[in-house]
């Protein structure tokens, strides 16, 4: 009988620290975030386990989120939680 | 769901910002309105006649990021969407955001409107491995969509012949049962003290619900003293909800606008990113972007300060006028005019012809024509709002964030449109600083030509400490503003469109636009100022103004007395004050000239910028704003005449 894969549940860790190049998954906004901006952030796209891409995070932070290219303070990336796919490697 | 065809009603484009609802626009109309690859580009309603029904008239609204509205400009387009008569919406949205677009197709429906969904950048979406089954789509939502590249002409036949069978779309989600009951008690309350003429309760809930301040103030209106009872019923809701309603709302709209958008789009697998987007990461690339901007920068002044302000102004002025035709005028009406005062009015020293049309043909027209060539280009790329990552921490330092980057580059080309366009900032406090700022230290096309004309010439050194000197102005200004004035600084969150390849025909027609305004507006007003200094140089006036500006002309800046006349001249618009100074250049050394360009660069900027800044800020304000930055700029061009004397 195989053993059933360990379900590894996934660190929620803010914008701000994701290297470049790696693939997340949106968790939520903090409470840091105001309802306007969060409004603005759900406009462009930004909405709970959407994949998000990290393109850069100098000098602001730049994600791909589905065809949009967004560019967020780190005073905003610091308060979007993220999460990295369970499973997955450093990558 | 029946089709709707009623006469001599709008057709209203609204969408997402940078979009192409204006492309779409002109190509719909013929008319034409400034199309940008930045979003923001619309900040007013435009209207005109439909080339292919002259009955219907189309309507362009600026681009709204969501919807209940919330900056000046989508409140405008909720202006629009409650006040004109509406035959029906097309929604222009982008075919790769297809979420986003039917995110805002998700309230737009709940208006109950017959609408038509044009998915346009179709091509762009192709090209990233984005496909839309548009026929689904169409079923799922019960209304005409299209595929369209506004740009190349593709998919507008289609667009206009489904314009009469444009439908009311169904709802596209249910929301919680708690939000769908105050929805419901609002809509009642609003069937039956505010009924709008075609627009639908439920719809007008939503919006009210979620705070759309101009559908609150439209339901006051027309509910007079029985609206504290829709009041009260949103109290209510934001109680129940903990003020999160419009939250809950949009966030369950998006999810309906996930669910839907994943059963129509196809992704097909892609290995890399294209050339565009790798270009457009390089652009904002934390190493590379600060020299690209100074590539940028150096190439725009060798096109608009070299070529239009050194070689075009050469052929111009002294080749075209000096050599040809003043000499031929002057001969002509020395000839035919007996009165000799009217001669002199024309081809005197402050001659109609001689200074007016010289100044505006042979200085200013070159350098304008070529500065509007050079902004187009950066327009239509797509590198201007990647100018606001680039600028956001200096901008911070001022108390704004790069957004504002927009409007200032904007108001190197004109301060008028500029201050329109502050309407794309987020908050009162960040529009205010920003129109003292554009109103201070931004030089127009034309006077930034000037400059770059007059000191350029003298050396890079003097052109160096001129932008020193207005950064420095600027961010001091802009730093103590942002102490004096309360409130607090927006974090910037924006959207970075694309990188395209500019379309030549688009960047013609916007240069040709903007000459035509300049033509209109700059020459009339140069011709009038010029008949006042003849006039005052007439009545002795102006030899009185330049003795009594002696102490502060020659005492406090070190420039000639003559260079009043400029200062003078500069009341009325400060470019042409600035050309004044230009034509006066043999008089003056590096210093003189320096501190010339200077004092009247941070001079209050032309009538037509004050009036703007009436409009959009209030009369009480721009006077304000006058008074601080006359005596301010006196007082900086005499500091750099005492600096420059000390250190060059």
């Amino acid at each position: 009988m195989t053993p059933k894969p360990e379900i590894r549940k996934a660190a929620r860790l803010p914008l701000a620290f994701i290297p470049p190049g790696q693939e997340v998954r949106l968790a939520g906004f903090g409470d840091e975030i105001d309802a306007l901006q969060s409004e603005q952030l759900t406009a462009y796209g930004l909405a709970e386990s959407r994949p998000l891409r990290v393109l850069q995070q100098r000098p602001m932070t730049v994600i791909l989120a589905d065809e949009i290219e967004l560019a967020l303070e780190h005073a905003v990336a610091r308060h979007i939680w993220v999460e990295k796919d369970a499973g997955a490697g450093q990558g | 769901m029946t089709a709707i065809t009623a006469p001599n009603s709008a057709i209203l484009l609204v969408g997402h910002p940078n979009v192409g609802k204006s492309v779409l626009f002109h190509r719909l109309t013929g008319a034409y309105v400034n199309v940008s690859n930045y979003p923001g580009t619309t900040v007013e309603v435009t209207r005109a006649s439909a080339r292919f029904d002259r009955e219907a008239v189309l309507l362009d609204t600026p681009g709204v990021l969501s919807l209940p509205s919330r900056s000046d400009d989508e409140r405008a387009t909720m202006r629009a969407l409650l006040n004109e008569e509406t035959r029906c919406l097309v929604q222009v949205g982008d075919a790769k955001n297809l979420r986003r677009t039917l995110s805002l197709t998700a309230l737009l429906a709940e208006l109950d409107v017959p609408m038509v969904l044009a998915l346009n950048m179709h091509d762009e979406a192709t090209a990233r491995g984005v496909i839309v089954d548009i026929p689904a789509l169409a079923e799922e939502l019960g209304i005409p969509v299209l595929a369209t590249v506004a740009t190349g002409g593709d998919g507008l036949g289609e667009l206009t012949g489904s314009l009469g069978h444009a439908r009311r779309p169904g709802a596209l989600l249910h929301y919680d049962a708690d939000s769908e009951a105050d929805i419901a008690r609002v809509g009642e309350a609003i069937g039956r003290l505010a009924p709008h003429p075609h627009l639908a309760a439920r719809g007008l809930a939503i919006l009210y619900l979620g705070g759309d301040a101009e559908v609150a103030a439209w339901l006051e209106e027309k509910a007079g003293d029985r609206f504290p009872e829709i009041k009260a019923l949103r109290q209510a809701a934001s109680h129940r909800t903990a003020n999160r309603v419009a939250a809950v709302l949009a966030r369950e709209r998006s999810e309906a606008a996930d669910a839907l958008a994943a059963s129509v789009i196809q992704r097909a697998p892609r290995s890399s990113p294209l050339l565009a987007q790798r270009i457009g990461q390089y652009v904002v690339h934390p190493l590379w972007g600060i020299p690209i901007l100074l590539g940028v920068l150096y190439l725009v002044y060798q096109f608009v300060g070299v070529f239009g302000a050194t070689t075009l102004v050469g052929l111009l002025e002294e080749d075209l006028f000096e050599g040809i035709l003043n000499p031929a005028f002057t001969d002509f009406v020395t000839v035919a005019v007996d009165v000799p005062w009217i001669a002199e009015m024309l081809v005197g020293p402050y001659g109609l012809w001689t200074m007016g049309m010289t100044y505006a043909l042979a200085l200013i027209l070159p350098i304008v024509t070529t500065f509007f060539i050079a902004f187009g280009v950066l327009e239509d790329s797509g590198y201007l709002p990647r100018l606001s990552v680039i600028a956001n921490r200096l901008f911070a330092l001022i108390g704004l964030n790069g957004r504002a980057v927009l409007p200032m580059v904007l108001g190197l080309g004109c301060v008028t449109m500029a201050t329109l366009t502050t309407r794309i900032l987020h908050s009162p406090r960040e529009r205010l600083i920003t129109v003292f700022l554009l109103a201070l230290a931004i030089p127009c096309s034309a006077q930034l030509g000037v400059v770059l004309g007059m000191l350029g010439s003298l050396s890079f050194t003097a052109v160096l400490i001129w932008t020193l000197a207005m950064v420095g102005v600027l961010m001091l200004a802009g730093f103590l503003a942002s102490k004096l004035i309360p409130g607090r600084r927006i974090p910037l969150v924006t959207e970075l469109p694309p990188m395209r390849l500019p379309i030549a025909g688009n960047v013609v027609k916007k240069t040709a636009g903007r000459l035509k305004w300049y033509l209109i507006e700059v020459i009339p007003l140069f011709l009038i100022g010029t008949f006042l200094m003849f006039a005052l140089d007439k009545l002795g006036v102006l030899p009185a103004i330049i003795e009594a500006g002696e102490p502060l002309v020659t005492g406090w800046l070190g420039l000639p007395k003559e260079a009043s006349a400029a200062f003078v001249m500069g009341f009325l618009r400060r470019d042409f004050g600035a050309t004044g100074l230009f034509a006066m250049a043999d008089a003056l050394n590096p210093i003189q000239a320096v501190v010339g360009m200077i004092t009247i660069t941070l001079f209050i900027p032309c009538f037509a910028s004050l009036l703007m800044m009436v409009k959009e800020r209030g009369m009480k304000t721009a006077l304000a704003m006058v008074v601080i930055i006359v005596p301010f700029a006196f007082f900086v061009g005499g500091l750099f005449n005492l600096l420059l004397h000390a250190v060059w």
